[in-house]
C-alpha cells in the first residue's frame, strides 16, 4: 500500500530504477512468449461462440454449443451424412422389414467406449428405452428437446436379441425413425437413471462415449475442451484436440478471430462479417437457419366458431384469410432484410424452410409489397375505411391490432416499429408491447391448454421457431390439435389436418413431397403467419490450419455447428496438405507415422492441460494478499515513527 | 479499540446484511419477466412446465418463496441455476470468483500504489508541472468508463501492435513446459484487464490523495515541522502522508467490496469468465438464482468492506473511537 515516495530514506531513484526493472523483467517474456509455448504439441481446433455451454447433459441443453458438445462425444443410432440423409453411426446398416414397421439396426461388433468398455445393442436399447418410457408416460425427458423425436417416428418397442442387433418397431410409416435425435449413452454408466432422472442427471467432463471426441473438460464461461476418442470407430479428422469457446460479445470474438486465436467461428454480425469477407486469409459461409422469424395472427375460433370470454382476437377480421391476405402485401420482407439482418437472410415464405430443399416449395404466386395493393385487397374483402380513415371490421367496428412480441430477440422491436408504420398506411392502429418470453407464452394460451383461465387474448405477435431435419416438427404448429400447446396462431384447417395425417403415412419421399407442397400452399395463402425471413447463420473459418472445411448441408449449410459433427471428420492438417504422403483425404487419420510435421499421436487421451488450470490463480491471489498485508503493515507501523519524532 | 465501538459497528454490519437478504428476494420478484421462457417448446406439456415451475420454487405464493429462501440462504443453500440447468448456485458462483478477485484485486493495487503516489507528490509539489498534468490527467481518467479504456487499450495492443491475445484467460489447449510459462502465459493475458482496472481506478486515489495532502500541509503541526527544520520529504512522509491517508484507506476498503462484482464491462470487453460476465448473462436469461446469489455475495462484501473501513479507521484515527 506504500508508494516508493514513503519507502524511507534510500535514494530515491535507486528505488524508482529498481522497480521499473521489475516491471521490465516481468514484461519482456510476456511480450516475446507470444506463441513460443506452442510448437510440435497436437492440432487443435479453436472454435468461437457467441453462446455459453448450459450443461453437458444432452437432455438438459437447449443451445446449439450443448447440441454440438453431445453430438461429439455420443453417437446416434443412425446419422446424418453429407447432405442430411441418413449415415451409419452407432448402427453400421439397418434394414425395414418387410410389414414396414420393424426396423433391424446392425451394430457395428467389437466397438467400444472411449473408456474401453464394448459398446452393444445393449447400450442402444438402454438409450432408447429411455426415451420410449417418457412418451409412453406422456412425459419428456430433462427439457424435452430431444426425446420427442420417439414420438413423432413412431417407435413403440426397442428389442436387442443379440449384441449386435436391435430391433425397433414403429407404427408410423415414413423414415423419420433414422433420424431420432438420440444419443447412445454408456449403459454402464447410466445404468441407474430413469427417465424422470436424467434430465437433471450430471454430465460432468470427462465423458465416456462413442464419438470421435469426448468432452475432457468444461471450465465455466471459458471453453468445452475434447480429445479424440482413441476408440473412434469412424474417420478421424486432423484435430486432435477441440475447443469451443465462449465470448460474451461477438465483438471479442471476432477480435480473437482476426488476431487468430480462433479458428473457426460461429455467430458473427452482418457488419463483422462484411468486415471479415475482405480479409483473403478468412473464409466466410452464410448458412440458412433450420428456422424462420414470423409474423402470425390470432386466428382462434377459425373452423370451429369459439370465442373466449374476456379474451381471443380483438376483431373477426383476424379469423379471416382474405384480411390476412391483404396485410401480406403490406409487409415489406425485403426491407426488413436488408434494415434488420444486414441483408443476410432469405425472405420468408412457407413453413418449411427452403434449407430442407428436399421437402421446400416456393409459393406460386408470392406476394409483392406495395400498400396499394392491400388497401384494394382490404376493401374487396369489406374491410373499408371511415371517414377519418379508421379501417372498420364487417361488424363496423374500428380494427385496432395490438402486436406482440418477447424481449428474447433484439431486433423484435424494430420489426414491431417497422409494421405499426405500415399497418398505420392501411388505417389500422397498432399498438406494439414487449413481454418476457414465459409471460408472453401463457398470455397467447388458450383454454384448450388446459386453464380455463387463459385467454389467448392478443391479436398479432412476432416470434420464431427453430426446426428439425424433418419437417415435421414446423408443420404441426399449424395442426387443430396444437391449439393449447404449440400453436400460437391458434388456426384450424381440417384439410390440412387431413394432409398432415396423409404425409406421416405416405411411403414414398416423392409422395410426401406432393402432400407437402399442397401443406405449403394452404399455409401460404391462408397465411395464419406470414413468414419474415428465415435467417442465416454466418459462420467464418481460417485455412492456415485446417484444409477440407465441407458444409452440411452442402448448399445451405455450415461446416460446424451442423446437424451431426461429420465436418470434424473431414478436416484436414493444412501444413501437411503439399506433401504428397498426406494421408489426409481418405482413409483414417494421420497417425503419426508419416510426415514431419505431423502431429503427436493422441492414441493416449492426453491429460487435460488445466487440470492445474486454477494453481497459477491461486498463486497471484496469494500474492496479491501478501502485498496487501506488507503494504498494511508498513502502514501499521508508521504512526509509531509519528510519535517519536 | 473499545468493545463498544466494535460491536456497534458489526452489529450494524450484521443488521444489514439481513436487510439486503430480504430486499434481495423482493427486488427480484418485481422485475418483468421469467426464468421459465427456455419452456417454449413444442413438445412439452403444461405438466412438464408445472414440474419446472416446481423445482425452481416458482409455484408457491410469495410469502411462502420468501421463508424458503431465507431458511436456504442461512444454511448456504442459493438454490440451483436456471440456465445452468440444476447446478447449485453456489457452484457456479465458486467457479467464477477467483477470475474476478485476481483481475479486480491485482488492478486495485496497482491503483492504490501509482495513484496515492501520484496525488501525494502532486499535492506536495502543488501547481509544479507533475500536479499540472497528473492532475489533468487523473480527471480525465476518473471520468473515463473502463469499457472505453479497455477498448482504446485493445485497439492499440492486440488490433495495431499485436503484443497481448484479446481475451480469455489463458492460451488454448498449449502444453507449459514450466510452471514458469504458464504463468507467463497468464500473465499475458491479464496484462490489459488489469491494466485497465488500475487505470480506472487511479483517477480517483490521486485526486484525494491530492486534496488530502493540501488540507494537512496547512495544519499547524506540519509549520511546526517545518520550524524544527526537518528536511521536506521527511516531513511528508512523517507527518504529512500519514494524517493525509485517512481518506484514502476509506476509499481502499469500500473498493475492495467491489472487488468482487469486478468490473462488469472490463469482464465483457476482455470475455474475463468472472462473476461480472456472469451477472451479465444471468441477466439476460433471468436466472434469478443466480442472480440474487451473485447480488448477496457483492452486498456482503461491500457491507464487511465498509465495516473493515470503520476499524481500520477506528485504529488508525482516535477520535472516531467514541
Amino acid at each position: 500500500m506504500r508508494s516508493s515516495l514513503a519507502t524511507g530514506a534510500r535514494p530515491r531513484l535507486a528505488t524508482r530504477t529498481r522497480v521499473l526493472m521489475a516491471a521490465l523483467l516481468l514484461a519482456a517474456p510476456m511480450l516475446v512468449g507470444a506463441g513460443g509455448a506452442r510448437a510440435a504439441g497436437p492440432l487443435i481446433l479453436r472454435a468461437g461462440t457467441t453462446q455459453d455451454l448450459d450443461s453437458l447433459n444432452p437432455y438438459a441443453t437447449a443451445l446449439v454449443v450443448g447440441y454440438e458438445a453431445y453430438e461429439l462425444t455420443y453417437d446416434f443410432l443412425v446419422t446424418f451424412g453429407p447432405n442430411l440423409e441418413p449415415a451409419p453411426g452407432f448402427a453400421e446398416s439397418w434394414q425395414r422389414a418387410a410389414d414396414g414397421h420393424s426396423w433391424s439396426f446392425k451394430i457395428r461388433s467389437g466397438m467400444k467406449w472411449s473408456d474401453g468398455q464394448p459398446a452393444t445393442s445393449a447400450d442402444a436399447c438402454f438409450s432408447f428405452q429411455l426415451a420410449i418410457d417418457a412418451v409412453q408416460a406422456g412425459d419428456v425427458v430433462g427439457l424435452g428437446y430431444i426425446d420427442p423425436a420417439i414420438a413423432d417416428a413412431g417407435v413403440t418397442k426397442a428389442e436387442c436379441p443379440d449384441a449386435t442387433t436391435m430391433i425397433l418397431t414403429s407404427d408410423d410409416s415414413s423414415q423419420r425413425i433414422l433420424q431420432t435425435y438420440i444419443p447412445i449413452l454408456p449403459k454402464h454408466i447410466w445404468v441407474k437413471e430413469t427417465y424422470k432422472t436424467l434430465g437433471d442427471a450430471k454430465f460432468d467432463a470427462p465423458l465416456v462415449g462413442t464419438g470421435p471426441y469426448m468432452a475432457v473438460e468444461w471450465k465455466s464461461g471459458q471453453y468445452v475442451h475434447f480429445v479424440r476418442n482413441p476408440n473412434y470407430w469412424g474417420k478421424k479428422g486432423a484435430a486432435d484436440e477441440v475447443f469451443i469457446v465462449f465470448f460474451k460479445t461477438a465483438d471479442s470474438m471476432v477480435q480473437a478471430f482476426k488476431n487468430g486465436d480462433l479458428d473457426y467461428i460461429r455467430g458473427a454480425t452482418a457488419d463483422q462479417f462484411n468486415q471479415l469477407k475482405t480479409d483473403p486469409t478468412i473464409t466466410t459461409v452464410v448458412g440458412t437457419s433450420n428456422g424462420w422469424t414470423e409474423f402470425g395472427f390470432n386466428a382462434y375460433g377459425t373452423g370451429t366458431g369459439k370465442t373466449i370470454k374476456g379474451g381471443g382476437p380483438s376483431t373477426k377480421a383476424l379469423l379471416d384469410p382474405a384480411f390476412r391476405d391483404a396485410i401480406g402485401y403490406a409487409i415489406d420482407k425485403q426491407a426488413l432484410l436488408d434494415r434488420i439482418l444486414g441483408g443476410y437472410g432469405t425472405l420468408g415464405s412457407t413453413q418449411v424452410p427452403p434449407v430442407l430443399v428436399q421437402w421446400h416449395t416456393d409459393p406460386a404466386t408470392p406476394r409483392t409489397f406495395s400498400i396499394d395493393t392491400a388497401k384494394q385487397k382490404l376493401d374487396a374483402a369489406g374491410y373499408v375505411t371511415d371517414a377519418t380513415g379508421q379501417r372498420m371490421d364487417k361488424q363496423a367496428k374500428p380494427i385496432k391490432l395490438r402486436l406482440y412480441f418477447p424481449d428474447s430477440d433484439d431486433t423484435y422491436p424494430d420489426v414491431a416499429q417497422f409494421i405499426h408504420d405500415w399497418l398505420a398506411q392501411l388505417g389500422i392502429p397498432v399498438t406494439a408491447k414487449k413481454f418476457g418470453s414465459g409471460d408472453l407464452t401463457s398470455l397467447m394460451l388458450p383454454p384448450e391448454g388446459g386453464k380455463p383461465e387463459n385467454k389467448a387474448d392478443y391479436d398479432l405477435f412476432i416470434w420464431s421457431w427453430a426446426g428439425n431435419p424433418d419437417p415435421n416438427a414446423l408443420l404441426q404448429i399449424f395442426t387443430c390439435d396444437a391449439i393449447g400447446s404449440s400453436s400460437d396462431s391458434e388456426y384450424c384447417n381440417p384439410q390440412y389436418d387431413q394432409l398432415y395425417a396423409d404425409q406421416n403415412k405416405a411411403t414414398s419421399p416423392e409422395a410426401r413431397k406432393a402432400i407437402l407442397d399442397q401443406m405449403q400452399t394452404i399455409f401460404y395463402n391462408d397465411a395464419p403467419y406470414h413468414i419474415l425471413y428465415y435467417d442465416s447463420e454466418l459462420h467464418a473459418y481460417r485455412t492456415n490450419k485446417f484444409g477440407g472445411w465441407q458444409k452440411q448441408p452442402l448448399e445451405a449449410g455450415t461446416p460446424l455447428f451442423s446437424y451431426s459433427t461429420i465436418g470434424y471428420s473431414f478436416l484436414t492438417d493444412a501444413s501437411v496438405q503439399p506433401s504428397p504422403t498426406a494421408a489426409a483425404s481418405s482413409g483414417p487419420a494421420p497417425s503419426g507415422g508419416g510426415g514431419t510435421a505431423t502431429p503427436a499421436p493422441s492414441a493416449t487421451p492426453t491429460k487435460p492441460a488445466s487440470d492445474s488450470g486454477s494453481t497459477p490463480l491461486i498463486i497471484g491471489a496469494i500474492l496479491l494478499i501478501v502485498v496487501i498485508a506488507v503494504g498494511f503493515m508498513l502502514l501499521r507501523r508508521r504512526p509509531a515513527n509519528v510519535e517519536d519524532e | 479499540m473499545g468493545s463498544g465501538y466494535l460491536l456497534r459497528k458489526v452489529s450494524s454490519a450484521i443488521v444489514t446484511i439481513v436487510f439486503i437478504v430480504l430486499f434481495n428476494f423482493v427486488l427480484f420478484r418485481l422485475m418483468p419477466g421469467s426464468p421459465d421462457r427456455l419452456l417454449r417448446n413444442p413438445h412439452i406439456t403444461e405438466q412438464t412446465r408445472a414440474e419446472y415451475r416446481a423445482r425452481w420454487g416458482l409455484d408457491k405464493p410469495i410469502p411462502e418463496q420468501l421463508v424458503n429462501y431465507v431458511v436456504a440462504t442461512a444454511k448456504g443453500d442459493l438454490g440451483l441455476s436456471v440456465y445452468f440447468r440444476n447446478q447449485p448456485v453456489v457452484d457456479v458462483l465458486a467457479n467464477r470468483i477467483l477470475p474476478t478477485v485476481v483481475l479486480f484485486g491485482a488492478g486495485e493495487v496497482v491503483a492504490i500504489v501509482l495513484g496515492i503516489a501520484l496525488g501525494a507528490y502532486s499535492g506536495w509539489r502543488r501547481g509544479g508541472p507533475v500536479d499540472y498534468v497528473g492532475n489533468g490527467i487523473s480527471l480525465i481518467l476518473y471520468s473515463m468508463p473502463y469499457f472505453v479504456i479497455g477498448m482504446l487499450l485493445l485497439l492499440l495492443f492486440v488490433t495495431a501492435l499485436h503484443w497481448f491475445p484479446p481475451a480469455g484467460l489463458q492460451s488454448l489447449g498449449v502444453r507449459y513446459a514450466s510452471i514458469f510459462d504458464e504463468l507467463i502465459d497468464y500473465g499475458r493475458h491479464f496484462f490489459l484487464p488489469v491494466t485497465t482496472v488500475a487505470i480506472g481506478l487511479i483517477g480517483q486515489y490521486s485526486i484525494l490523495m491530492r486534496s488530502s495532502i493540501i488540507e494537512t500541509l496547512g495544519e499547524d503541526y506540519i509549520t511546526t515541522a517545518r520550524a524544527k527544520g526537518l528536511k521536506s520529504g521527511r516531513i511528508l512522509r512523517d507527518h504529512a502522508l500519514p494524517n493525509a491517508m485517512l481518506p484514502a484507506v476509506t476509499l481502499v476498503a469500500i473498493n475492495l467490496g467491489y472487488v468482487v462484482a469486478g468490473a462488469i464491462t472490463v469482464e465483457v470487453v476482455f470475455n474475463w469468465p468472472g462473476l461480472g460476465t456472469l451477472t451479465v448473462d444471468a441477466l439476460a436469461n433471468r436466472d434469478y438464482p443466480v442472480l440474487q446469489g451473485i447480488f448477496l455475495l457483492l452486498s456482503i462484501a461491500v457491507v464487511v468492506a465498509n465495516l473493515i473501513a470503520d476499524l481500520v479507521y477506528g485504529a488508525l484515527d482516535p477520535r472516531v473511537r467514541t
